[in-house]
């Protein structure tokens, strides 16, 4: 080993370092003596610059600085947990709500109609035509509800003596009082209220109803009197589906 | 790996004087050392999920003081310039010491970053070859030759003209 590496074997040297791989300059220095010098100044200046390096400016309140500071984002961070936890229930809720709605909406529907056909029942409209002319009575009537000006086979032995115009549940609706029972009136609605062609019965303290839909309208026979008159008078008309 | 707000706590404790040091050391100032000091805590609390090994907690505290002193200096700060006096009132042991501090600052602000960073650590936390390999992020033979290169350099400059004046300037205080 010549001396100018083992000047740089020297900074490269460390107390803990593996003596066995710095055996070569260790050689060295046995047998240079101006290395041995060099190295001798180089270890004393080593410890010098460590104990410097121990003196550095204590700042007392450092600690407590960064705790109180680890304490702010904690609490900010729990803060904005907090904040995302009612974000996430958010969605939540909303589906509660449309479930909700679609399981009352039906219940809520019917409660509707069954309040209208009491009214029906207990007030009926003021007859604005009076005819006895099932075609005339027909005609009149297509003016306001769309459709042909005719009604469903279930109901050609009806007749009627006169109509009225009026909106039930939202939609126009003609009002047409039978002519052979006095108990007896019909409802078109230009809308079917039922999802199925059968007939859904309502009964009411001042009388029962019978609701059914073909597909494009709503039909509702209003009866004076229980379940079990409407019930005969249906068939006596040959009402049925 | 999950890590408790009271372990990390205790690493403050533990640990803050160590990264103040070494910040102090690094940027030559007290306020820029405290700074960082703290900024390298939050960030680290922030980020503590990434931490693999709590046996090398140490490392990896100095590792992210090492982050936030290169994010300082690309905000564009610069070393301080020695700070006398702050020397002059922290320092109340005999002049000696405080002349080879003053005479220590003066050399590592001549150092270039790639060279003060681990002679630092080598010095003042006698952190091994390893330790120091971890904390900058480089391969361990990098972290020797540059701590020789390192020594070599901060022993030539100890030894300029530049460390009479600062010690006149001391000694004369």
């Amino acid at each position: 080993m010549n001396c100018d590496l083992c000047k740089s074997e020297m900074y490269a040297w460390r107390y803990d370092n593996d003596v066995a791989s710095f055996q070569p300059l260790f050689d060295h220095l046995d047998q240079c003596p101006e290395c041995a010098r060099l190295f001798g100044e180089l270890t004393a200046s080593d410890g010098r610059v460590e104990t410097t390096f121990q003196s550095f400016p204590e700042s007392p309140f450092l600690e407590n600085r960064i705790i109180a500071g680890l304490a702010h984002q904690r609490a900010q961070a729990a803060a904005h947990r907090s904040a995302r936890k009612w974000w996430v229930l958010l969605p939540v809720l909303a589906c509660l709500l449309i479930v909700l709605f679609l399981a009352v909406e039906p219940w809520w529907q019917q409660e509707r109609l069954n309040q209208q056909v009491a009214i029906l029942l207990r007030t009926p409209p003021a007859l604005q035509i009076v005819a006895t002319d099932r075609r005339e009575l027909l005609n009149w009537s297509a003016s306001f509800v769309a459709g042909a000006s005719t009604l469903p086979p279930e109901l050609d032995r009806v007749q009627f003596r006169g109509a009225a115009r009026l909106r039930f549940a939202d939609h126009p609706a003609v009002f047409l009082k039978m002519k052979n029972e006095g108990r007896a009136s019909l409802v078109v609605v230009d809308t079917p209220l039922t999802k199925d062609k059968g007939f859904h019965k309502i009964e009411e303290n001042s009388g029962s109803a019978s609701l059914w839909s073909d597909g494009k309208r709503s039909y509702l026979l209003l009866f004076n009197g229980n379940a079990q008159e409407m019930r005969a008078y249906m068939q006596k008309m040959g009402i049925s589906a | 790996m999950q890590i408790s707000d009271q372990t990390f706590d205790e690493w403050v404790r533990q640990y803050h004087r160590l990264l103040f040091g070494i910040a102090y050391w690094w940027t030559g100032s007290r306020a820029d050392a405290e700074e960082l000091t703290q900024e390298a805590f939050y960030q680290a609390y922030r980020s503590r999920s990434s931490l693999r090994d709590v046996a090398t907690a140490k490392s990896w505290l100095v590792g992210i003081l090492r982050n936030c002193y290169g994010q300082m200096n690309r905000k564009g700060h610069v070393r301080a310039e020695v700070p006398l006096d702050e020397l002059t009132v922290e320092y109340e042991g005999p002049d000696p010491l405080a002349a080879d501090i003053l005479a220590l600052h003066c050399a590592l602000g001549r150092l270039d970053e790639r060279h003060r960073l681990p002679l630092v650590l080598f010095y003042f936390q006698d952190l091994s070859y390893r330790e120091i390999s971890l904390a900058l992020d480089l391969p361990l033979g990098t972290v020797m030759s540059r701590l020789s290169r390192a020594k070599c350099l901060l022993h030539d400059s100890l030894k300029l003209p530049d460390r009479a004046i600062s010690t006149a300037k001391v000694e004369g205080k």
